[in-house]
């Protein structure tokens, strides 16, 4: 270290430099994963293992490190074991959701962003929002759709949001599920180096959902192409981020259970959102000009067959 | 924030209401289901987010005595209609304003920092049910 001058404003060293001179030093490093590699080469006691761990956003060996001494099991129907699902600042938020719609090829989401830190917040209220918006959308739709006929006589469709909000949360955590169990069957027999809890598989389907709300308000401009195009635009900037997050979880399988993985998770997401835009927005359109038709024509025979 | 006064909210809930029934509206019992509903689901939020306990009736005081600005929002729907631009820019000001000072009481009373935004959000919500009711 350079000699104390008085009051002079001292300049530490790198940690490099720092731990050249004493190579037993315990370090502090906070930056990126990629930083990790140099410090932990150097400092003794770190096994690879233990590296590739910290690297690839393997949960299990930070946890019961810091767990073995102090076991905070609080029962599941306490709030205390809810707590730590809701640890999360704005900032945080909004870099998850910034993330999601994102797609980066060298930037995992669970990687970069979750970091063994997987929040209930964001997928719950993203899903929640993502309801309201579909209804309300699909009702403005409709409104605005049968504005000018003067049969059609508008009524709110409340059973819409509950017919919305089963739709999506049940994609929000049964699909996790499903694709969280097939990994760990496949986790058993290859020897998969990644493998993602089920709160975090949650985590990024709830993200990825975010594109979906402006694609929800776009949907009520009534012109087709313009919906088709929203569709194929989120459906992309999301799934596109949920294969480059899957990728690494299923490439080392065998060719075909990869591809039909990929291909699996690409298909849901994209039945849900033609299947939303299909029975919120479209469905009344061939509707009611036939009914109206057939009650025009049916009036019309009426008064013909009462004037004579 | 120590001590929980519910005065102040029941009589803005009655304001709230009686400036609705000026405007022809009886929804007493909507503002009251509301009132409850939403008391409970922030204090289940506010439970999971904080490191500290809230009472409900902390909640219950915050959330009431954040309404004010919603009854001036329905005694002006008294004289006008809202159901326009103006009366949709009118609602969302005021739905901001309410939940902006609502978070804010709630963080500096549990000391959740960064979080603000976040507590905003449902508070919004809710506050935007009450201006539903108002507009419609």
């Amino acid at each position: 270290m350079a000699a104390v001058d008085g009051l002079q404003f001292q300049e530490f060293d790198d940690a490099e430099n720092l731990l050249g001179a004493n190579r037993d030093a315990t370090t502090i490093s906070i930056g990126d994963p990629n930083e990790k590699p140099t410090n932990q080469r150097r400092s003794l006691g770190n096994s690879p293992r233990e590296e590739d761990d910290d690297l690839l956003g393997n949960a299990d060996s930070d946890k019961t490190e810091l767990l073995a001494g102090q076991r905070k099991s609080a029962a599941f129907w306490t709030f205390e074991y809810y707590q730590k699902f809701f640890d999360v600042d704005t900032y945080q938020v909004l870099d998850r959701i910034k993330g999601s719609v994102l797609p980066l090829p060298s930037k995992n989401f669970v990687r970069l962003y979750i970091r063994s830190n997987p929040d209930l917040y964001g997928p719950f209220w993203i899903c929640a929002t993502l309801v309201f918006a579909i209804a309300i959308s699909g009702n403005i739709s409709n409104f605005l759709v049968h504005l000018g006929q003067p049969q059609y006589h508008y009524m709110p469709e409340f059973r819409k949001v509950t017919i919305a909000a089963t739709a999506i949360y049940s994609y929000a955590w049964l699909v996790p599920l499903a694709l969280w169990g097939f990994l760990m069957w496949r986790n058993s027999k290859v020897m998969n180096i990644v493998s993602y809890s089920f709160l975090e598989i949650v985590c990024v389907y709830g993200y990825s959902l975010f594109i979906y709300i402006p694609a929800a308000i776009l949907w009520i401009i009534p012109i087709e192409w313009v919906r088709w195009i929203t569709i194929l635009v989120a459906m992309c900037l999301s799934g596109s981020v949920l294969v480059i997050t899957f990728w690494p979880a299923v490439r080392d399988d065998h060719r075909r259970i990869a591809i039909a993985t990929i291909s699996a998770v690409i298909i849901l997401h994209a039945l849900l959102a033609v299947g939303c835009k299909a029975y919120f927005f479209d469905a009344p359109q061939i509707e009611v000009p036939g009914v109206s038709g057939s009650i025009a024509s049916g009036n019309r025979t009426v008064t013909a067959v009462k004037t004579h | 924030m120590n001590e929980t006064d519910l005065t102040g909210p029941v009589v803005f809930c009655l304001a709230l209401g009686a400036t609705l029934l000026l405007a022809g509206k009886v929804h007493f019992s909507y503002v009251y289901g509301i009132s409850v509903i939403g008391c409970f689901a922030m204090h289940a939020l506010l439970n999971l987010m904080s490191m500290s306990e809230v009472s409900c009736g902390c909640v219950a005081s915050v959330l009431g005595y954040c309404l004010l600005p919603m009854v001036t929002l329905s005694s002006c729907a008294v004289f006008f209609s809202l159901k326009g631009i103006i009366g949709t820019i009118l609602a969302l000001i005021i739905i901001g304003w309410c939940s902006l000072s609502a978070s804010k009481i709630f963080i500096s009373t549990l000391a959740m920092d960064g979080q603000q935004l976040l507590i905003a959000y449902p508070c919004a919500l809710l506050y935007g049910v009450f201006a539903l009711l108002t507009v419609f």
